[in-house]
Parts: structure tokens; C-alpha cells; sequence
């Protein structure tokens, strides 16, 4: 999981790049003919002062200039000639590209939804179908969007899992845990996805080795308590594994009350209590007269 | 049952809107006796076989209800039960009903479906009914049934606007045209009714809005795919100038076998129900359908681009109609509407539409179940008229302590 998301990130940075390479040549040319572009300005509205507007047929052929220029600025000249040569007997070919396969897609799932069991609720497919390539067109928003989920997402990782970062490996470049600390990272985002238990956790060994485990973990976290009193700091309160209430399934034929072992009933002082009912207090021993 | 007799039946005479009567009856608990059925017949007196199987079919998904015919069968007295929908017990298998139509039926399976959608709403459980059998004709009839495409697509979305829209089902498990002479079918289909409410909403639906998509269903069953396109083609010759949002979609599967036994062959199958057909419905940007229906003829002998074209000018002319429910769907809307909360609710609808026969019969008929009388004005719109509706609050009695 954690490869992945630096694959993505990588991906991610090389798409950022992108834009902000063609950004640059774009400055340059315009810096380049900003000045022009403003005297010609100039001298057409001076121009139009005098005598009737201009036609403006010559931006379309100077944008063709301005691309050709960018594209090779050393052979401009040369260019244009064999761009003149080849016009006289070149074939006009008109493509005949729509975008086909889109509304195609369309047809697919609206038919899937039409034609389905269920009377169609065409509204929701059809805007979802529809929603879809407006996404696409801002496509820049959308983008730092998604990077910054991204990001947001390692932060929060960072942070939950920061205690599982070896302070010696914390110097590395890498922010993400690695080798032990990874799995338990894991571990810990499936529980927090709503994992039953760790996978971590063994389930099966020794009676003896789990007593072990128990005893070390209530010895640590005793201990833990104990500092904390002596240093004066409040810990939170200690839970303690509530006891189950639950009524015992005596089976059929049984004894209805206490325990019965080695052919005696035994009772327990809780199970003479039940029986006897509160004696002597308030109105429990005058119902007892008969 | 020994419980004190309740009023005596309503009376009713004639052959003419016997199902929605009867779907009044068992909305509203009260007995009916429909007397002279097919009286004046020589040939077929009395009850046709797709009645027998309605009433059959209110017998499955009721509970207690008591149904006696006379010796000719012109005479059915009606006593409705509880609506107990496909609960188990009640003569149904795995929580299906399981209904099988005579081989002479000349009705759609439209022509039950509808009705059973009205009822499913106030069953106690959910209403899973398959229908089966030689009789069931998926498509569109020569008796003027809409095909179940048309109900699934312009029928049950009715629904949502009363406030029913989950887990609403119908399964085309197999299609079938009418057979010849336009009796029997081998097809299937399956309603699944799963939203089962206490009162329908109070509608208030003024304003049709404009078209603003076509979707439509092709169908050929038996015959070859072409005729789909032909007719899809023929259909949005018309329609595209209208509606430029406009698909139908194909749908070609083989003729379904019925069992015919014969003399040395006892497992033997026939092909029945083959032919086409066209279903189109339009949706205005105000959620309202508006929907045509066409099949091809069981003598045969028509033209795919004709029925295409046909269907196209059907589903014009049901458009032109105006108001906010089709000619199809007013029945439907009104008789929900008759039975919600006691609230004034209201619909614009056609003039045509509102001076039809089974409009003004549904009319008169709630007036005689003891439903309120409809308040007409004219709407904003000319030709179209808005009906406000009181309703009963009769509702679901099955889920009346809820």
C-alpha cells in the first residue's frame, strides 16, 4: 500500500512539472513580442483615427508565425518556402474525427439502466454520464484537488503512525514507515477501516507462552500506572472487563439453584441469599409471617 | 367468518371496467355484485377467461376474500379480503406467487400488472407475483394493452411521485407477441412490489414542462433483428426533428415454447407468440411521461417501418394531449390520489384525456365506493385542465397499527 502511494506521488509530481515547463515557453515568446504586439496597437489606432477601421484578417496567419517560430526558430526562413511548394499540389485532407466512442459509452450505460428490471430513474444515469467529461475539462482543478487529498491523507498518516517510526530511520527521506513498522502501520489502518482483530495478533501457541504474554502486558501496563501515581501524572481510568450477567443455561433436569457436584448440592452464601430473600429489612420480613 | 355482515354489496351491471372495479373494492373493503356480465352473448355469456384469472389473482394476493359466481357466470358477487401480498402461507411459494394465465387469454400481461401495481401499495407484505403459463403476451395486444416495457418504464415510475419507489421490480424473464389470433403467449414475467406504504403521498403535479428525451424499446421475438432496426429507424425518422435526445434500444430473443402434446409425442413444443414491436416513452424536464405502444399484428403482414412510424405519431399525438399524465397513466395517478390522505392533491391533465370513457367511469366509480367528487378548473396551459382530489385516507389497513 505504502509503495503504491509513493508511485502515485511520483506520478503525480512529473504531471505538475508538465504544465509549468510549457508556462515558461510561453513567457518567453510573449516577453519577446509583447513590445511589438503594443506599437502595432499603436499605429493601428492612429491609423483608424484618420481613415476606416482596419480588418483584422492577419491575426489568424501571425499566430502561424508565432507557432512555426516556436517550433524551429533557427529555419523559419526555409520553412516557409517549402510550406509555399507544397500548398500548389497538396490534397486537402479533412479528418472526420468525433468523438464516437464517448457517446457510445453513454448508449452502453443508458441501455444497461433502461433496459434493466428496475423502471429507470434516466435522470441520475444520464447526468452521471453527462457529469463525467465536464470533469475532464478542468482537469487542472480537479488535479490539485486530488494532490492535495493526497497529501492531506499522509499527513494524517504521519501523525497516527509517527510513534511507529524508528527515531534512528526518522532521518531518512522516506516518511513512511518501513520493514516491522510498516506491517504494524498496516495493521493498524485496517483496524481503523474496521478490522475484528490484528493480524498481527498470533492466534494459536502454547498455554504457557500465552500466560506469558498476559502477565507481561499487565505487568508493563501495572508499572506503567505506578510511575505515572509517583510522578504525579492522571492516567485515564482503568477498565476493567465487565463481568458477564448473563443467566446459566442449567440445562434440562438440573438443580434450579446452586451447584451440583459429586451427587451434593452445593450452595454458594450468594445463592442462600437469593433464596432466603432480603431478611429483616423493611417490609420482607413482615410478608415472611404467615 | 361470523362476523356481522357489513353493508350490502354495491351493484354494479356490465362487462365494462369490471377490473377497476374490482381494484376499488378491494381498496376500499366494500362487496360488490356485478350482475349481467356478457348477458346479451350467445356465443360467451358471462365471464371471460382473462377475468376469471383476475379475479383468481385477487384471490392469491387476498386474504379472505369471498367470490361466488352465478351458474352462467354473468353474476360475481365480490366480498375483498385483506391485501396480504405474497406472504408465505398464503398460497405462494418462497414468498412467489405463482400465476398462471389460460391459454386463451387475449389480454396483455399489462392487463394485470396495472391493477396489481394499484393494490401492491397497501398489501400487508411485498407483492411477488410471477406470471406464467401459455396465456401471458408481453407485448402490446390488438385488445388495446400496453406491453409490460411501457409499464415498467412510464407505469412504475408513477410511483415515486406518491412517495413509492423502493425495490420496485418487473423482470422480463421471457417475451412473447400474441399468439395467433391473437390468444395465448409463452412469455414471463415477474413484479416485484417491495415498497409497501401506510397512505400515498398528496400529490401537487400543474406543470408538464417540455420534452425533452425519448427512450423507447424494440422488440422482435422470433423474427429477425432487422425488423428492430426498421422500425427503429422509421420511429426516429419522426422523432429526431422533435426530440434530437432520442434512443431505442433493441431487444431480440426467440419465440418461447409452449407444451402442445400429441398423439405419439406426449413432450412436444410449439413456437407461439412470434412478431414485434415498438415501445416509446418521452420524459418532459418535469419528470412526466408520456408513453406508445405498437406490436405487430398475429395475422402478421405489416411493415416494420410502419409500425415504426405509427408508434412515433402514437407517442406525438400523447404528447399533444398535454397535461402531466398520459391517457395511460391517468387511471393510475388518479384512483393513488383518490386513496391518499385526506388532503387536497392535485394534477393537471388533458382535456382528452380528462373526457375519456375510463376517466369519467373511474369517476363515477369512486363517487359510488364513497370516495369525494373531483374539482375541475381550467389550467394555465389551454386545453388541460387541473382535477383536485380529496382523498379518503382509506390507505392500508394491513398497516394501519404500524
Amino acid at each position: 500500500m505504502a509503495v503504491t502511494l509513493g508511485k502515485r506521488k511520483r506520478r503525480a509530481e512529473v504531471k505538475a512539472e508538465q504544465p509549468r515547463k510549457r508556462e515558461r515557453s510561453w513567457s518567453r515568446s510573449e516577453s519577446e513580442d509583447d513590445d511589438d504586439e503594443t506599437a502595432r496597437a499603436l499605429f493601428q489606432r492612429a491609423f483608424e483615427k484618420k481613415f476606416q477601421p482596419l480588418e483584422v484578417t492577419k491575426s489568424t496567419s501571425r499566430d502561424e508565425e508565432d507557432e512555426s517560430e516556436d517550433g524551429d526558430e533557427d529555419d523559419g526562413l526555409e520553412s516557409d518556402w517549402s510550406g509555399l511548394s507544397e500548398d500548389e499540389d497538396a490534397v486537402e485532407v479533412v479528418e472526420l474525427s468525433q468523438p464516437n466512442v464517448g457517446a457510445e459509452d453513454g448508449f452502453d450505460s443508458g441501455k444497461k439502466a433502461f433496459m434493466s428490471s428496475r423502471p429507470p430513474t434516466i435522470d441520475e444515469i444520464f447526468s452521471k454520464a453527462t457529469r463525467k467529461p465536464t470533469k475532464g475539462s478542468t482537469s487542472e482543478e480537479t488535479g490539485t484537488e486530488a494532490a492535495n487529498l493526497k497529501n492531506d491523507l499522509a499527513l494524517q498518516r504521519l501523525l497516527k503512525e509517527s510513534h511507529l517510526l524508528d527515531p534512528s530511520s526518522f532521518s531518512k527521506t522516506a516518511s513512511n514507515p518501513e520493514g516491522k513498522g510498516r506491517l504494524k502501520a498496516l495493521d493498524m489502518r485496517l483496524q481503523d477501516l474496521g478490522a475484528k482483530s490484528s493480524a498481527l495478533q498470533q492466534e494459536k501457541m502454547p498455554v504457557s507462552h500465552r500466560k506469558g504474554i498476559t502477565t507481561k502486558s499487565a505487568n508493563r501496563e501495572a508499572t506503567r500506572r505506578k510511575e505515572a501515581m509517583e510522578n504525579g501524572i492522571i492516567l485515564e481510568r482503568q477498565k476493567f472487563a465487565a463481568k458477564s450477567q448473563k443467566k446459566r443455561d442449567r440445562g434440562i433436569g438440573g438443580p434450579g439453584v446452586g451447584k451440583f457436584q459429586g451427587g451434593t448440592l452445593r450452595l454458594s452464601s450468594r445463592d442462600l441469599k437469593s433464596i432466603e430473600g432480603s431478611k429483616g429489612k423493611g417490609k420482607g420480613g413482615k410478608r415472611g409471617k404467615r | 367468518m361470523t362476523t356481522a355482515p357489513g353493508p350490502a354489496p354495491l351493484k354494479f351491471t356490465g362487462s365494462k371496467h369490471l377490473i377497476q372495479r374490482l381494484v376499488l373494492a378491494t381498496l376500499t373493503g366494500r362487496a360488490i355484485r356485478i350482475s349481467q356480465i356478457r348477458a346479451s352473448s350467445h356465443t360467451a355469456p358471462g365471464l371471460a377467461p382473462h377475468e376469471v384469472s383476475f379475479l383468481r389473482l385477487l384471490d392469491a394476493i387476498t386474504n379472505g376474500s369471498v367470490i361466488e359466481f352465478s351458474y352462467t357466470g354473468t353474476t360475481v358477487l365480490y366480498k375483498p379480503g385483506l391485501i396480504t401480498g405474497s406472504a408465505a402461507g398464503y398460497g405462494s411459494a418462497g414468498g412467489v406467487v405463482r400465476h398462471e394465465l389460460p391459454a386463451d387469454c387475449t389480454r396483455g400481461a399489462s392487463y394485470f400488472i396495472t391493477p396489481l401495481c394499484l393494490l401492491a401499495p397497501f398489501s400487508k407484505a411485498q407483492v411477488n407475483v410471477l406470471f406464467t403459463g401459455p396465456g401471458v403476451i408481453t407485448s402490446a395486444t390488438p385488445t388495446g394493452d400496453i406491453s409490460v416495457d411501457t409499464v415498467r418504464t412510464a407505469i412504475l415510475p408513477l410511483y415515486k411521485s406518491f412517495g413509492i419507489e423502493n425495490n420496485l421490480e418487473l423482470r422480463i424473464l421471457r417475451r412473447s407477441n400474441a399468439g395467433p389470433g391473437g390468444k395465448g403467449g409463452g412469455g414471463e414475467v415477474q413484479l416485484v412490489f417491495g415498497h409497501q406504504v401506510r397512505l400515498p403521498k398528496t400529490i401537487h403535479i400543474l406543470s408538464g414542462g417540455r420534452i425533452k428525451r425519448v427512450r423507447g424499446v424494440a422488440y422482435a421475438i422470433g423474427v429477425a433483428g432487422a425488423n428492430n432496426a426498421r422500425m427503429i429507424e422509421a420511429a426516429r425518422g419522426v422523432l429526431n426533428e422533435f426530440a434530437p435526445d432520442t434512443y431505442i434500444y433493441s431487444d431480440v430473443s426467440s419465440a418461447p415454447l409452449i407444451p402442445a402434446p400429441e398423439r405419439n409425442n406426449a413432450n412436444a413444443k410449439r413456437k407461439i407468440g412470434l412478431g414485434f414491436g415498438l415501445s416509446l416513452v418521452a420524459e418532459s424536464n418535469t419528470g412526466e411521461l408520456y408513453s406508445a405502444d405498437i406490436a405487430s399484428a398475429p395475422s402478421g403482414g405489416e411493415v416494420p417501418e410502419d409500425l415504426g412510424k405509427r408508434c412515433a405519431f402514437q407517442l406525438l399525438e400523447s404528447v399533444a394531449q398535454g397535461g402531466c399524465a398520459s391517457h395511460v397513466a391517468a387511471p393510475t395517478m388518479l384512483t393513488l390520489m383518490a386513496m391518499g390522505s385526506e388532503d387536497v392533491g392535485r394534477l393537471a391533465l388533458g382535456k382528452e384525456v380528462l373526457g375519456s370513457e375510463q376517466v369519467v367511469q373511474l369517476a363515477r366509480d369512486l363517487r359510488d365506493f364513497g370516495m369525494s367528487g373531483w374539482g375541475m378548473k381550467d389550467a394555465d396551459e389551454e386545453g388541460e385542465a387541473v382535477v383536485s382530489i380529496v382523498g379518503r385516507g382509506v390507505g392500508n389497513v394491513g398497516r394501519k397499527i404500524a
